[in-house]
């Protein structure tokens, strides 16, 4: 159940460790390898939810909420590549997944992304990446987009709590659409990240904090009508929220950003839980997230991985890449961050050890690729 | 309109008649040259050679001078090059000149338009002089050739690196002499943007222009006094910018072109709008009706922030009509042209920054056509390019460029 002020106030836990590795919990992980983003792409991704128990058990007559992840402006490419093909989760696969939605009896899909300083339609950032987005809005009944870096189409922000009380922040306010909905779904890309050392479902998860209140435009006492700017001040923390919005828990803590990011990010996916996580490496890219990181690479992997528990999903996609899940802080991928796995294992959202995840499907070894191998890279 | 004069301002130091040799093998043609005594063997001679000779503030007739910005990435205080490099995540202030060029012809019919912008710092470096020259050129002027005291002096001695930077600064000026025929071009636009473009106007006209334009969005500036029947033609939409409501004439030519499915955008004052809500039409600035098989999107309160207005018509219209589109372009500015017989269309690109990395620019250009050539500032000839085509829509992959680049496209 997602927890808001309303429904939990005073229930923050003050950063303890609710949960250790040994309790957290385990979730099927379906892995497929599809090679690419044509014919094979629905089937696959058919099977794969059924391998979880079926789309209807999760979607059916709900509203349905997908955070997919368009980072960066949609003005830069990798080469002459197409952003789908790179750094932003393809317009086929969100596509496919909407149409399966649909078609599993979901009453409302809203597909929700907080682009970069914009308040624009989602709709006119896909036009600017070259996209149709009536490709998408037409492949289920009821599909609308919404941008969430702002209050958008709400009468006000849902602050959610983060039930565990947070590593840095005890609640978040966001767009309405993340508390306005019955199942959330990260549906991202599979990369690495200079800040985070990997961005999965978890990470995709960042994204849904809104610029005008996590942004480094944002205003000193309320939010800024509109976003300006990323979110630099999460990274660095060199400034806090408006005062309308939830304080920092730690204000001395380290003001790092491979400390404070994968924090962020757990705290984030506590609060509005993941029902969903699918995580595309049909096409991407090695060595960082986005064409401004010095020295990334276009792959085809050719695998998808999804699973109804965002931590055990990710665990098998760090795998997938040539990583190892058990990482920790100085060890790749990890070695300038904290391990978003090792901190939401921490708190309870999910196992990382392979050894209790159940993998359906195709196996690791099959469809491993090598991320790892390619190295670190490092923002110019 | 003769385009062919090229001009310079004549440094004050070189007084030795002798220096003119720098301007042979250059299309430089007419001098500004200061009222200095010392300086008149140099005006005799460069007579004799057939150079005009015009004081600084007295241009030639047929030339307006307008007072112009150093072009390029605008620094931050602490900036210690004359270029930047373009970020994945921010987008740098540009100062161009180009929409000036383009309003002071549009408002000056038959005038060639030179830019006065000095260099804005004791050295800049020979790309920064080409993006100078081209700045103005491409939009169809000129800048007024001004040279730092450090290349002054450098030429006068003759360094090798100074020559270096003249040679580049005076090849990009013989590029844009030699292309007269482009000057004859007509803009592609998607838009529209009416006013006087003076008086209370002015502001927001002029800054509507300068901020469209660093959009990207193509634009046709429509002059009050000069709107005719065929001021709308080919476009999706028009934004009038003025304050006081249009004359009657205008008023209705404006409602037609609503009428058969364009756009217009108004503020408030433009007087009383026809047609109806549209259902679902929320935007937090504009009250959006369609009237006809178009629409009209009025704003709530008066046009205040151009920034705004500038992007709210870009989404207002949508991205999916506009006509140029740019990955890893950085800080990019573009004109989009046609030949009168539309045969030919011609895409200027300026490219004000660096661009990181290995990214390599792509341009996305509305409209079918069937070749590309790429001109640049350092090949005396153009190079076909690698072009995917799209169903209305070509995309140009363009090899690393600096400076300046334009596309030639065939259809």
């Amino acid at each position: 159940m997602l927890k808001t002020t309303s429904a939990v106030a005073g229930a923050c836990l003050a950063g303890s460790r609710l949960g250790t590795a040994a309790v957290a919990p385990t979730a099927r992980v379906a892995v497929a390898r599809c090679s690419s983003y044509g014919a094979e792409l629905l089937p696959t991704l058919s099977v794969m939810f059924d391998q979880l128990g079926g789309l209807g058990r999760i979607v059916k007559g709900k509203t349905v909420a997908i955070k997919v992840n368009l980072t960066g402006m949609p003005s830069y490419r990798v080469g002459y590549l197409p952003l789908g093909d790179t750094h932003y989760t393809s317009p086929q696969v969100i596509a496919a997944t909407v149409h399966l939605m649909g078609k599993a009896g979901a009453r409302r899909i809203r597909l929700l992304e907080s682009p970069w300083s914009t308040a624009d339609p989602v709709e006119e950032y896909l036009l600017q990446a070259d996209w149709e987005p009536r490709d998408i809005l037409s492949s289920a009944p009821n599909v609308e987009f919404e941008n969430t870096n702002w209050l958008g189409s709400g009468k006000r922000y849902s602050r959610l709590v983060v039930p565990f009380g947070g590593y840095i922040f005890p609640a978040y306010d966001l767009n309405h659409s993340y508390e306005d909905c019955d199942v959330f779904v990260s549906l991202a890309k599979m990369k690495e990240h200079a800040t985070a050392g990997i961005t999965l479902s978890m990470k995709n998860c960042f994204g849904i904090t809104p610029a005008t209140i996590y942004g480094s435009g944002a205003g000193k006492d309320e939010p800024s009508d509109l976003p300006k700017g990323g979110r630099i001040f999460i990274h660095t923390g060199y400034r806090q929220p408006p005062k309308s919005a939830p304080s920092e828990k730690y204000p001395a803590s380290p003001r790092q950003d491979g400390y404070r990011v994968p924090r962020v990010v757990v705290d984030l996916v506590a609060a509005r839980p993941i029902d969903l996580a699918v995580v595309e490496g049909v096409k991407t890219i090695t060595g960082g997230e986005g064409p401004w990181i010095r020295g990334v690479a276009p792959a085809s992997p050719g695998v998808i991985v999804a699973g109804t528990n965002p931590v055990t999903t990710d665990a098998v996609c760090m795998a997938v890449m040539g990583f190892d899940p058990m990482a920790d802080r100085g060890k790749a991928p990890f070695e300038t961050c904290d391990s978003t796995l090792r901190l939401a294992e921490d708190v309870g959202i999910g196992t990382r050890d392979l050894s209790r995840i159940e993998i359906v499907g195709t196996s690791i070894s099959e469809v491993m690729f090598g991320a790892a191998a390619h190295g670190r890279r490092k923002r110019p | 309109m003769d385009r062919e004069r090229t001009p310079m301002r004549w440094p004050v130091e070189w007084r030795d008649p002798s220096a003119l040799d720098a301007l042979k093998d250059t299309v430089i043609n007419c001098l500004l040259v200061e009222r200095d005594a010392a300086l008149d063997p140099v005006i005799a001679r460069a007579g004799q050679e057939g150079i005009r000779v015009v004081r600084p503030g007295a241009p030639p007739a047929g030339v307006t001078v307008i007072e112009g910005e150093w072009p390029g990435v605008k620094l931050s205080e602490s900036g210690t090059f004359d270029h930047a490099a373009a970020g994945p995540t921010g987008v740098p202030w540009i100062d161009s000149n180009g929409w000036k060029v383009r309003l002071t012809a549009a408002l000056n019919p038959g005038t060639q338009v030179w830019v006065n912008a000095a260099p804005r710092k004791p050295r800049l470096s020979a790309e920064s002089y080409a993006t100078a020259v081209a700045d103005a050129a491409a939009h169809g002027g000129r800048w007024i050739i001004s040279l730092d005291d450090q290349l002054a002096a450098g030429i006068s001695a003759r360094t090798p690196e100074a020559l270096g930077r003249w040679k580049r600064l005076t090849g990009a000026a013989g590029y844009f002499a030699g292309r007269n025929e482009w000057s004859h071009y007509v803009p592609e636009a998607v838009i529209g943007i009416i006013s006087d473009f003076a008086g209370r106007n002015e502001f927001m006209s002029h800054e509507l222009l300068n901020l469209v334009t660093r959009t990207n969005q193509q634009y046709r500036i429509i002059v009050k006094s000069a709107f005719s029947q065929s001021s709308l033609n080919g476009l999706r939409a028009v934004l009038y910018a003025d304050e006081d409501a249009p004359d009657p004439g205008l008023r209705k030519q404006i409602l037609e072109f609503v009428k058969a499915g364009g756009m217009l955008i108004a503020g408030p004052k433009w007087g009383g709008f026809p047609g109806t809500r549209e259902p679902g039409g929320d935007h937090p600035r504009y009250v959006l009706m369609a009237y006809g098989k178009g629409r009209l999107a009025v704003a709530t309160p008066d046009f205040e922030d151009p920034y705004v207005v500038a992007n709210d018509s870009m989404v207002l219209i949508s991205h999916r009509y506009e006509l140029l589109r740019f990955w890893n372009g950085g800080a990019v500015g573009s004109y989009f042209t046609a030949a009168p017989d539309r045969k030919r269309a011609l895409v200027q690109m300026l490219f004000y920054a660096f661009i990181l990395g290995d990214n390599r620019p792509t341009v996305r250009v509305a409209g079918r056509y069937r070749t590309a050539r790429l001109w640049t500032l350092d090949q005396p000839a153009p190079r076909v390019l690698d072009m995917e085509i799209e169903e209305d829509a070509v995309e140009l992959h363009l090899p690393p460029v600096r400076g300046y680049a334009a596309a030639e496209l065939e259809v």
